[in-house]
């Protein structure tokens, strides 16, 4: 709803699972925000990870309210664009997410 | 061409040295401007930055504003101490690819650096911006 006020199309998945299907099945995002407790602990980085394989890749987001140093370090290896600690603050979110998406855009229109 | 921003001597010294040992050309500063200068003459493929320049944490936004200007690079931070998970979230906000503890060699964190370095990144001579 948050991310719709601002303009974007948004494609809800409820689980790990259900991301994963979505990010595989070809659709081209230009951010992937996700939890990192679903299933189980920390499994939001798989969706990280497949989100990062994707060409162009999409702004990944985490939102969690349990970091750690394992998962946060997990996160700044693989090239996490922004992490937001819960409670979030939703005007730095949206504010991260459209400079995060702009400066996307901004480097595929250089090549 | 590397980037070093440090204010203390020894450790931008040794920084320089290792990177030119390994073909970089590596511009060094030691405060704020002189860093901005350089970003202003200069496209930087690696950029190491101390997390206290003037003040405490004012190196984070600095490595924020080079990840910004050239988004290729490879920013990293050195820190005082051992990272907690508040440094590791503004790291990962800021765009820093890695974090090194002040106490880390020259060496080895150059070494590290150039590890995970995309390909393709070379340099040649080193000359200083005082």
């Amino acid at each position: 709803m948050v991310f719709e006020n601002e303009g974007y199309d948004v494609t809800i998945a409820a689980s790990c699972d259900e991301a994963l299907k979505v990010l595989s099945n070809g659709m081209s995002f230009d951010a992937v925000i996700t939890d990192l407790n679903m299933e189980r602990e920390d499994i939001g980085l798989e969706v990280a990870r497949a989100a990062i394989k994707r060409q162009p890749k999409p702004a990944i987001v985490i939102c969690t309210g349990f970091a750690s140093m394992e998962n946060s370090r997990e996160s700044l290896k693989m090239g996490v664009d922004y992490m937001a600690h819960k409670p979030v603050e939703l005007t730095a979110l949206i504010s991260a997410l459209n400079r995060l998406i702009s400066r996307k855009q901004d480097m595929r229109g250089r090549r | 061409m590397a980037l070093v921003v440090h204010p203390d001597m020894s450790t931008v010294s040794g920084l320089q040295s290792a990177l030119s040992g390994k073909g970089f050309t590596t511009i060094v500063a030691r405060d704020l401007p002189t860093a901005l200068l350089a970003m202003t003459q200069h496209y930087f493929e690696i950029a190491i930055v101390s997390a206290h320049l003037h003040e405490n944490g004012d190196g984070w936004p600095l490595a924020g504003v080079l990840h910004l200007v050239f988004p290729k690079a490879f920013v990293a931070v050195i820190a005082p101490h051992e990272p907690d998970i508040l440094t590791l979230q503004s790291a990962i906000n800021y765009g820093v690819r890695e974090i090194y503890q002040q106490s880390a060699p020259a060496q080895d964190v150059v070494e590290s650096v150039l590890a995970q370095v995309e390909p393709g990144s070379s340099g040649r001579q080193s000359s200083s911006v005082q």
